[in-house]
């Protein structure tokens, strides 16, 4: 009897955790079968969408969504219908690798955005490179996933099928080393990374950069980004005499961070990338998150056009949620992959060719059109070729664009 | 600048919550042998039903001083109720299965209580701004404390006191230390256990919503996540102070807190050390440290004031 | 349906639409009236009729006129201008000291003319003059040959070695004036590093 109800119950434990977590991590996709008819093409959509960055993951899934369902209205490709299948990877390198091995599995899934981990992208890149599957990702910032491990020296492209809508941290980070070298006049740095790839990445070429300027490193910590304690980090900056401190990593630490580094009182700036650039990190930083400063990806959305109707787009979509700093990366990068796909239709007579992956993964290399973040189209290494970024302040509660770059080399 | 004292300072209060959490571990496992892995969701509960309190209950712009004891309340009857529950509906018709059963349940529950707030809590898909004790950082010569941390210094000794003095001096308490030394005897002599197994996990919910609430202050910030690690560091801390024993427990705390702000601290000055030194490695410091005490001492640093059955 | 009402008008059921025998029909004379009025200001009430009819007409035409889509707000000059690169020239109008130039081109893509008010870089020991002197207008879909000719004012304020510089340009055009940072590449980076190095090796100035 004991037996009986003890499995009774843990069986009912495991339905129950079972169905919460599938509650959050299956996308509603109701309404895609009542289509024009003809074929459907899937599009796949890898990122957090629980845990700590599911902000900016859910972000990506709703935008992803917004250009599939925009297609769908207005016809784009003549016959196909396109869906979006999104798959949670909670930011972990081993789930994303079974969501990338689920993608390659389904048949008509014929591209796939995503993720927003550098670290999750090295874990999907090869599984989509065997099936010749294109992933275009709206937010991956390290320059290795495109020009290999030793990017510094000799650039060489590690997968084909691997393309990114985003700006890299072999600029993004330098471009902060200068802003606060010669525009904040802040010469002594406390950097500070969370050890994974996108942050380590980033405060590396930071730190590179500042040391040219001519600037001094005094600190170096790296943090457990699984805890919300810094307060012995915090005491170590203050004690430092830092006159700024650079964090390469996300914004539920950062902001944490920012907060008890301005309580422990050393009253010096957090400067940190495109991870940090939410409004989260604003609220989590407080009060006194003023003046801290975030390079992120792109050109400020009140300055293009087409960024604004994106924005009145996706308002009246009614998402739940914020597109947040890759909505419109995301938006673009899942056009990118409908605008192939419609190259290799059109190419094959209006029906989709036996090897779609193959030839929409050719196709991606070919493809230019003006996106939600500008001109859209990639380098011979996967990478966007328009390179642009900005400094963004933390004002009176909310980020305001203070420098923006090109690059063009 | 000696950093020493501030370092210290910062232990401490880290030591503190962990220590109010590992109260909950130590009680309910010297009681019924059974590691509660849900123990650290009943702590987050708790800070989301103070959370709850503030937000939706009270008056908009409720002077803190106010609404800090209501919040308190707030997060104790919501960990209670759902530490009761969980002991009644989950562990209680459990208690002579294996002592795996209890385990694997408890883990489970853990999952469905995170996955709950996820899911149902308004905005708990990201973190949540607690509300702060306004007023400035107060500096005892090189230290600083912030106002969030004084709640902790002030109810953690306080909150410890009155459960020595309930422990040892009422009925209740020895009733439970009767229970903790051999159930089955404590229930010949006429002590109702099941209600004392009752008491046990109403306790420890109290003390993790009093984490809870410190938690939020401290940080000044929620999410549904937080009792994970922290409960997982909580459980080292009755492990390291001796499980079963409430003065290890809190003991267990503050060497794990200090120890791992000084490993963050320091170890980075020694020679040779530079790239162990960080704060991701204080954990494996802290954790080498329980190794080296368990190797010395396997009932922990007070274990023998238990009666050890295990 | 038979029996349902009296077959005959009784008291009451006389259909109110008929008019009084004994009732003078009003409309009747009203119209009487308008002949009358017509025949006095005969001229008058033409010139107003055409006037009237003449306006309605214009009215319907400018209102219905093939509708001109508001022109398209002009673009922000830094995302239709585009700066690269050329190489390392001679420096104009004799040698100076620790003085270097580069020649960069700068591109306009679309929308109206696009001026180029300043242009600057970074470096505090570092300072700047172009040919041809700012400011100077670009007009869309042409480009034009800047050197940038830079001066070296304090080699303690110079880095050593520049990793992945940039000039900052300031735009104007009809919608905004903004400062671009044009980071122009790997090769300006090394070519201004081997640059200041000179610049800052010989003690000549």
């Amino acid at each position: 009897m004991r037996q009986r109800s003890l499995i009774a119950i843990t069986a009912a434990l495991a339905a129950g955790a079972l169905t919460l977590t599938a509650c959050g991590s299956r996308d509603e996709d109701g309404g895609s079968d009542s289509g024009s008819g003809g074929t459907t093409v899937t599009i796949g959509v890898d990122a957090p969408l629980t845990g700590d960055l599911s902000a900016l993951g859910l972000g990506i899934k709703n935008s992803a969504d917004l250009a599939a369902k925009t297609a769908n209205k207005e016809k784009v490709v003549d016959g196909v219908t396109f869906k979006v299948e999104a798959l949670d990877d909670q930011a972990q390198p081993s789930s994303g690798q079974q969501n990338a091995t689920k993608f390659v599995a389904d048949k008509n899934v014929l591209g796939v955005v995503g993720p927003l981990n550098s670290s999750v992208a090295e874990s999907m890149q090869k599984v989509f490179d065997d099936a010749k599957l294109v992933e275009v990702s709206p937010a991956n910032t390290n320059p290795a996933l495109t020009q290999g491990t030793d990017w510094q020296t000799s650039k060489a492209r590690p997968y084909k099928s691997y393309f990114r809508t985003s700006t890299t941290d072999a600029i993004q980070g330098p471009f902060a080393a200068q802003y606060v070298y010669n525009d904040s006049k802040k010469k002594k740095v406390f950097v500070i990374d969370d050890k994974k790839t996108y942050g380590a990445g980033l405060a590396a070429t930071f730190t590179d950069e500042f040391k040219k300027l001519g600037g001094t490193v005094v600190g170096t910590e790296h943090i457990n980004p699984d805890t919300k304690d810094f307060s012995a980090v915090a005491t170590k900056v203050k004690n430092s005499g830092a006159d700024v401190v650079y964090y390469g990593g996300e914004y539920p630490q950062a902001g944490p961070l920012s907060k008890q580094i301005k309580a422990a009182g050393a009253k010096v700036p957090l400067v940190g990338g495109d991870g940090i650039y939410s409004a989260d990190f604003i609220k989590l930083a407080g009060a006194s998150g003023g003046g801290d400063l975030a390079t992120s990806v792109g050109a400020p959305v009140e300055e293009l056009a087409s960024a604004k109707e994106f924005v009145a787009n996706y308002k009246n979509a009614g998402y739940k949620e914020a597109y947040e700093a890759y909505g419109g990366y995301s938006y673009d990068s899942t056009w990118a992959i409908i605008e192939a796909v419609k190259k290799v239709v059109e190419d094959n007579d209006g029906k989709l060719p036996d090897d779609a992956r193959a030839q929409v993964a050719a196709a991606m290399q070919g493809v230019s059109f003006d996106g939600v973040t500008g001109k859209v189209s990639f380098d011979e290494y996967g990478d966007a070729t328009n390179k642009q970024l900005t400094v963004y302040a933390v004002e009176n509660g909310d980020w305001k664009a203070v420098k923006s770059g090109t690059y063009t080399g | 600048m000696n950093e020493l004292p501030q370092q210290l300072v910062n232990g401490l209060l880290l030591g503190s919550m962990y220590g109010l959490v590992a109260i909950g571990y130590t009680m309910v496992y010297g009681i019924v042998q059974l590691i509660n892995f849900a123990h650290g969701e009943i702590f987050m509960t708790g800070a989301f039903g103070a959370l709850t309190v503030y937000l939706y209950i009270l008056p908009n712009g409720t002077s803190m001083w106010i609404a800090l004891p209501l919040m308190l309340i707030g997060a104790a009857l919501v960990s209670t109720t759902i530490a009761v529950g969980a002991e009644r509906f989950a562990y209680r018709p459990l208690r002579n299965a294996p002592r795996l059963a209890p385990l694997i349940t408890a883990i489970g529950l853990s999952l469905a209580l995170q996955q709950a707030v996820w899911a149902w809590y308004p905005h708990a898909k990201s973190a949540l701004t607690f509300p702060e004790i306004p007023g400035g950082p107060f500096h005892i010569g090189d230290v600083t404390i912030q106002t969030g941390d004084i709640f902790l210094l002030v109810v953690a000794p306080i909150s410890m006191g009155v459960l020595a003095y309930f422990v040892m001096k009422t009925r209740t308490g020895r009733g439970m230390q009767a229970t903790a030394q051999d159930p089955d005897t404590a229930k010949l002599m006429g002590i109702n256990t099941d209600r004392i197994i009752v008491v046990a996990f109403a306790l420890g919910a109290i003390f993790a919503a009093i984490g809870g609430v410190a938690y939020g202050l401290k940080y000044g910030q929620i999410d549904f996540r937080m009792g994970f690690i922290l409960g997982l560091k909580a459980f080292t801390a009755a492990v390291l102070g001796g499980i079963g024993n409430i003065y290890g427990a809190m003991i267990g705390g503050l060497v794990l807190g200090v120890a791992e702000t000084l490993a963050t601290a320091y170890i980075a000055d020694i020679p040779g050390m530079d790239q162990f030194g960080s704060q991701s490695w204080a954990d494996v410091w802290a954790f080498v440290l329980l190794i080296l005490v368990l190797l010395f001492r396997p009932q922990g640093l007070l274990g023998e004031r238990v009666a050890d059955r295990a | 349906m038979s029996g349902v009402g009296p077959v005959e008008p009784g008291e009451g059921t006389r259909a109110w639409d008929t008019d009084e025998p004994g009732a003078p029909p009003p409309p009747r004379r009203s119209r009487e009236r308008l002949a009358l009025w017509y025949s006095l200001h005969r001229r008058a009430a033409l010139t107003t009729a055409t006037a009237a009819v003449l306006l309605a007409g214009g009215g319907y035409l400018y209102a219905t006129r093939p509708q001109e889509p508001p022109p398209p707000a002009a673009p922000y000059p830094a995302q239709v201008v585009d700066v690269t690169y050329l190489e390392q020239v001679a420096t104009p109008m004799g040698v100076r000291p620790r003085t270097f130039s580069f020649a960069v081109v700068l591109s306009v893509a679309s929308g109206p003319p696009v001026t180029v008010t300043r242009i600057a870089q970074p470096y505090a020991g570092v300072s700047v003059t172009s040919a041809p002197q700012a400011p100077f207008p670009t007009k869309a879909g042409s480009s034009r040959k800047i050197v940038v000719t830079m001066r070296v004012t304090d080699c303690g304020k110079t880095p050593k070695s520049a990793g992945l510089p940039f000039l900052d340009v300031t735009l104007r055009n009809s919608r905004a004036i903004q400062v671009q940072s044009y980071i122009l590449g790997a090769r300006y980076a090394q070519d201004l590093s081997e640059a200041l190095q000179v610049a800052c090796s010989n003690d000549t100035g």
